[in-house]
């Protein structure tokens, strides 16, 4: 629960000001999503454990609301059903509060964020990918924290890959996904020794330029993984043609929401901000849930860490 | 610059020791101060001393990049850190006793468990389908038992000798707990040249 007041509340409306003008100056056009909307909806595109961190309550006749923890889901579903006859590609852009459960003693306190957020609908391969990554870095420059921001991309079809070639159950799967998410190296090296897996190495150097990439080509024998190794290098060149590749980096460890992501994830850092202040990339599944599969991809930034940092930056200088 | 979070207490000598090993020293006149807040000798590193639950708080929350802290702590707290190492310090264990070594069969209804650590004793026994009752209590665990507060305790064993005195016994082991190296997940990406600097400094020493 937060105030902002004056000064405060000028610098957080600035700060979304200049995501939507970039939203806008992109082409992407702004859409309003209903802040209740029924429980469903919202398990269907977020699936059900996020979603579950959604406030929930009863309609009048007893059916399941919730106030939106995404505004994403909505997103999808009104491209698959109200515009589903609309040519593609779509482009949105919003700025809207979610509300999310949290545990108090985290860093990520607030139960109330405003995200700024776009979804290009409609187009797959790297050309969609990097649009929004350009987008992601435009915002920020124009947010004047130029090299004082990090975004790690990944496609999360690599570790899909290793996983699959090493036929794990889900309890295991799940427990190699968590040593990385981790770091655990010492421990993640005692599973892959367990099932003798070569590839699993390629996990275990996990950030950095392109060099992770070759190392990891090197270690990597599935064709699930290296079709999506090659397009996580084809995405690195045009970063490295656009000059972008300081403010970029490749973090194959990038395994949280692998339930969600098809393709490109991305995380976005800055300097003062102990979380990432936004997160995205390609849920080619989503829409198909809604009855009409198509690709997507997109990101949010959110608000009001952004706001919490460039105010106490303004306050240093 | 970087900074380091340690849990004060049985943690802080030993990691102190580690990190001179690998080349990060602080004079030994600043140690013996009671600050709270220390540069190392190059100026690059500087250390808090907290208490031990508060290190994944100071971490995740990026007032500190990095910490280090027992895996006991880490197993209470549900902070959201980055684990890249295993520092091998401190090393105990965390174990259910009892005055009765047979008291998990003998007990009639509802077992007392007497803790600091609720979280690990509810998961620990939760995991078996044991109901408890769990009793959080914030040290001198061992006497519970023997004042008839608990059937049992889930604390934290180095030697032993405690629960010995106490006249308890270990009914089981839960699991081992040592020293480990935490990362904040932003300072692993922004400042990661340091970080990764700071790691290797560490694993070339356990090579060795």
């Amino acid at each position: 629960m937060r105030y902002y007041i004056g000064a405060e509340a000028r610098l957080r409306r600035t700060v979304e000001d200049v995501a939507m003008s970039v939203f806008e100056a992109w082409n992407y056009e702004e859409v309003i999503t209903p802040s209740v909307d029924y429980y469903d909806l919202f398990e269907q595109g977020m699936g059900q454990r996020e979603a579950q961190r959604g406030f929930r309550f009863t309609d009048n006749d007893g059916r399941l609301l919730a106030l939106r923890p995404d505004v994403t889901s909505s997103v999808a579903r009104m491209a698959a059903t109200l515009l589903s006859e609309r040519p593609r590609p779509l482009r949105f852009c919003y700025a809207a509060p979610v509300f999310r459960q949290q545990t108090q003693s985290h860093a990520e306190w607030r139960r109330e964020n405003t995200q700024l957020g776009c979804e290009l609908i409609g187009v797959g391969g790297t050309s969609a990918d990097l649009e929004v990554l350009r987008l992601a870095a435009e915002i920020l420059s124009r947010l004047e924290l130029q090299s004082r921001y990090c975004i790690t991309i990944n496609n999360v079809e690599i570790f899909n890959g290793i996983a699959a070639q090493m036929s794990l159950e889900p309890a295991t799967r799940e427990e190699l996904r968590r040593l990385i998410d981790t770091r655990e190296a010492a421990e993640l090296q005692r599973l892959l020794r367990q099932y003798k897996s070569a590839e699993g190495q390629a996990l275990t150097q996990l950030t950095g330029k392109r060099d992770v990439i070759q190392t990891a080509r090197r270690l990597i024998t599935n064709e699930r993984s290296l079709a999506a190794l090659d397009s996580l290098a084809e995405l690195w060149t045009e970063i490295e043609s656009l000059g972008l590749q300081d403010s970029f980096e490749i973090d194959l460890g990038d395994v949280s929401s692998l339930d969600y992501y098809t393709g490109l994830s991305l995380k976005i850092f800055v300097h003062g901000a102990g979380t990432s202040v936004g997160r995205g990339g390609r849920y080619d599944g989503l829409t198909g849930s809604f009855g009409r599969a198509e690709p997507a991809v997109g990101f949010v930034l959110n608000l009001d860490a952004l706001t919490e940092v460039l105010g106490r930056a303004a306050k240093q200088d | 610059m970087i900074t380091i979070a340690i849990a004060k207490g049985r943690m802080q000598d030993s990691a102190l020791a580690l990190l001179a090993r690998a080349g990060i020293r602080v004079g030994e006149d600043e140690v013996n101060s009671r600050r709270l807040a220390l540069m190392d000798e190059t100026g690059q590193y500087r250390f808090i001393f907290v208490k031990p639950a508060d290190v994944p708080v100071y971490v995740e929350h990026g007032i500190a990049d990095c910490g280090v802290v027992g895996r006991d702590v880490l197993l209470e707290s549900e902070a959201d850190l980055l684990l890249p190492l295993d520092l091998q310090i401190a090393r105990c264990r965390i174990v259910v006793a009892a005055a009765d070594p047979e008291a998990m069969t003998k007990v009639q209804g509802m077992i007392r468990v007497a803790t600091k650590y609720s979280q690990i004793a509810r998961a620990h026994f939760g995991a078996r389908g044991i109901p408890v009752e769990i009793i959080q209590l914030s040290g001198s665990v061992e006497l519970a038992p023997a004042l008839g507060l608990a059937d049992m305790i889930v604390d934290l064993v180095e030697t032993g000798q405690t629960l010995r005195e106490n006249g308890l016994t270990i009914v089981e082991e839960i699991a081992e707990s040592t020293g480990r190296l935490v990362v904040n997940r932003a300072s692993y990406q922004l400042k990661a040249e340091e970080v990764s600097r700071l790691l290797d400094m560490i694993c070339r020493l356990k090579q060795d």
